[in-house]
């Protein structure tokens, strides 16, 4: 057992977090961190998936990275294909838990129905739709021209949803999708989105906790306060949770056993509404300042905001776990 | 890399456990474990068989090195250990106290007569040990203590009073903590004295808890003589003793997680159970969302205990301290449900109990608020008050 970050890992980190405070992300390969060596990719997996992702998060970067990178990428290799992102931009229409497939191919492969709330879709250039196809489900690529990806409003203007329609549209089918493709590739996105919310909380908490050291009130540093000191750590509380459930369910996606590897990416999105409650306990600290437009707690807030509501509810998603937990077998005392 | 999954050999040590469990661990001593902490004289006489049982067969005081009659089990095994025997039902030791926290003292500060006659006893149960620190005037703020301790002739004279001191009425020995020196700063001036129970001038009464047990006592010194050769580390130093318990105990964090998985899993049984006989609606969303949030946080706990455990160069994050706020609250947490659903079915149950002795988890071993202020200083470093 390790569950620290090797010397790579960490390097990986920091490369990320440099280009992207010195917004120069291009040509650093980070699209590709999922792909195949043998393709041309990065070889890497969800954990380094991750731990860009992380970056994104805290940097509130809003590029199309969780749609190309992970979405696009798993998907394809799902249905036994390989999407290079090399410098495009893609969505995958993923339907939400429980929900068929939105689009539907025909035998000459031309493409029909919608999918809304599509991670990444306005700014794609490519776009991989999930479609049902004589009893079964391939997924379809499509070039976002003459298809319609209109973007949604939303409280996060930082990462892009949009709603895909296609009305009879050439597609290209990559491959078919097995039983539970679909539900496999969405866990992932739930892994690299939950991580990317992670950066998002870790960051305005440190916001918040910098700013409880040099604010005074009453003749000494706010944060000397034991009711603000409280708040903040029980705010890194629910930072450090996440920060584990984030390493277990991406080491899972990638080494974990079919059920372990579904549950550990379900409780994050289960837990996703308390870790939003982290933008709301650094923006109480901030205090005046945090409720403005200028400051960034907000723009960390509306991301944390749109984890929460990613895919479903985090109720949505207890339920189903409680529902789990109701049907795990137990050993033979069960009745002592 | 980052890897979640067992070494082979520390696998094949689970093997090896759970196999010497299975032909040995008996209902009645897991029965005898559910009961530990109350009055129950025929209950502590199992776990006291059972200890002997663990240290013949070479599992007792895992984490102890050879020398000393443990195993020198390493962090993983220490957690595999945990998991395993906690999973199985079995009890926690009756010195679990002496073992972790007293006896690495012993190793450290200890005479070898010290050592050779008191931790093999410790270890079998053969003798019980408490720890005398609570006072009524110092809990969280332990370094107040009062209970005094004056040198005469060869021996210390000791005069105070503990409390909330674990098997006080039962124990054999103490680990005392003592005020030597009332005229330096508070930390400065204590010691620790390793005192036999059965000196005259000491009075242990029992203390019954808000659940009706008596599982602590308050421990009254009235001029105990001790001899000047049961000072445990240096005169004065005693914080220091105090402080360096855990040197060789790395995995009490998963205690922590393996406790409430239990638990969890009790609960779930006693769910289903009251489900078949029409007293719970098993597909209330409202229940199976709060059992779901529970089961996400157990999980999230299991990783923070685990990077607590494993870490090669300890415990920089503070996830330990964390993993203790989150331990006490998952707990009650998990009661607070069992209580609320099945408490009217079950009166006096173990739900209705459980309801009421799980508010000991955020108080005992240092107060969450304590916790919390300490983790403030140390992990985000806010200014101190």
């Amino acid at each position: 057992m390790n569950l620290e970050l090797s010397d790579e890992q960490v390097a990986l980190r920091d490369t990320v977090r440099r280009a992207l405070a010195a917004g120069r992300l291009a040509g650093l390969g980070v699209l590709d961190v999922l792909v195949p060596g043998s393709s041309g990719g990065s070889g890497l997996g969800m954990v380094e998936a991750a731990i860009v992702s992380e970056e994104m998060g805290r940097a509130l970067h809003p590029g199309p990275w969780l749609a190309t990178a992970v979405a696009a990428v798993r998907a394809a290799a799902a249905a036994g294909a390989v999407f290079v992102p090399g410098d495009r931009a893609a969505a995958v229409a993923l339907p939400w838990p429980g929900h068929d497939p939105g689009f539907a191919v025909d035998a000459t492969g031309r493409v029909t129905g919608s999918q809304d709330h599509v991670i990444g879709a306005p700014a794609a250039d490519v776009l991989l739709l999930p479609a049902t196809r004589d009893g079964e489900v391939v997924l379809v690529a499509v070039a976002v021209e003459g298809v319609g990806a209109a973007a949604e409003p939303g409280l996060d203007a930082t990462t892009a949803l949009g709603t895909v329609s296609v009305d009879g549209a050439d597609g290209e089918v990559l491959g078919r999708l097995p039983d539970g493709a679909l539900d496999a590739v969405r866990d992932d996105v739930l892994v690299g989105w939950a991580a990317d919310a992670l950066g998002a909380a870790r960051a305005v908490l440190g916001l918040a906790v910098e700013h409880a050291k040099v604010r005074h009130q009453f003749g000494q540093p706010i944060g000397a306060f034991q009711a603000v000191q409280h708040l903040l750590v029980d705010a890194l509380e629910t930072v450090e949770l996440v920060a584990g459930g984030v390493l277990h369910a991406a080491w899972a996606a990638d080494w974990g056993e079919p059920d372990e590897r579904h549950l550990a990416a379900l409780r994050l999105k289960a837990f996703a509404g308390r870790l939003a409650t982290v933008g709301d306990s650094a923006i109480q600290v901030l205090g005046g300042i945090g409720y403005t437009w200028e400051h960034d707690a907000h723009r960390y807030l509306r991301r944390l905001l749109g984890w929460s509501v990613a895919f479903g509810s985090a109720s949505t998603y207890q339920v189903e776990l409680g529902r789990r937990a109701m049907m795990t077998p137990l050993s033979a005392s069960e009745e002592g | 890399m980052i890897d979640f999954r067992l070494p082979p050999d520390v696998q094949a040590f689970r093997d090896q456990l759970r196999s010497w469990l299975a032909g040995n661990l008996t209902d009645e001593v897991r029965d005898a474990a559910r009961r530990r902490g109350r009055d129950d004289d025929g209950a502590l006489a199992v776990l006291r068989a059972w200890d002997r049982r663990l240290a013949d067969a070479g599992w007792a005081a895992i984490s102890w090195p050879v020398d000393y009659g443990g195993r020198g089990a390493t962090a993983l095994e220490q957690l595999v250990f945990t998991e395993e025997t906690i999973a199985a039902g079995a009890p926690t030791p009756v010195n679990v106290i002496g073992i972790n926290n007293i006896a690495p003292a012993i190793m450290e500060y200890g005479t070898e007569q010290q050592k050779r006659e008191l931790l093999p006893r410790m270890v079998r149960a053969d003798d019980i040990w408490c720890q005398g620190m609570s006072e009524p005037d110092a809990g969280s703020d332990l370094a107040s203590l009062r209970t005094r301790a004056v040198r005469d002739g060869d021996d210390f004279v000791v005069t105070g009073q503990k409390t909330w001191t674990s098997n006080g009425h039962r124990a054999d020995w103490c680990a005392l903590f003592v005020r030597t020196d009332p005229d330096v700063p508070k930390h400065r001036g204590i010691s620790c004295l390793v005192v036999d129970m059965r000196s005259p001038g000491i009075e242990a009464r029992p203390l019954r808890t808000l659940t009706g047990d008596t599982e602590f006592a308050e421990v009254f010194f009235d001029a105990v003589r001790v001899p000047a050769s049961a000072l445990l580390g240096p005169l004065d130093g005693g914080w220091a003793v105090a402080t360096s318990t855990l040197s060789h105990e790395r995995a009490g964090a998963a205690r922590l997680y393996a406790m409430i998985r239990l638990r969890l899993r009790d609960l779930v049984g006693d769910l289903r159970a009251a489900a078949r006989l029409g007293l719970v609606d098993p597909d209330d969303p409202l229940l199976l969302a709060r059992l779901g949030e529970l089961d996400t946080r157990l999980a999230f706990l299991a990783v923070l205990c685990q990077r607590s455990i494993s870490a090669p160069e300890g415990d920089a994050s503070g996830a330990a301290s964390l993993a203790k706020t989150v331990w006490g609250e998952l707990e009650q947490d998990v009661a607070v449900l069992g209580h609320d659903v099945l408490g009217a079915h079950d009166p006096g149950g173990r739900w209705s109990v459980a309801r009421l002795s799980t508010r000991s988890l955020t108080i005992a071993g240092g107060t969450t608020q304590v916790n919390k202020n300490v983790t403030a200083v140390r992990v985000l470093g806010l200014p101190r008050r």
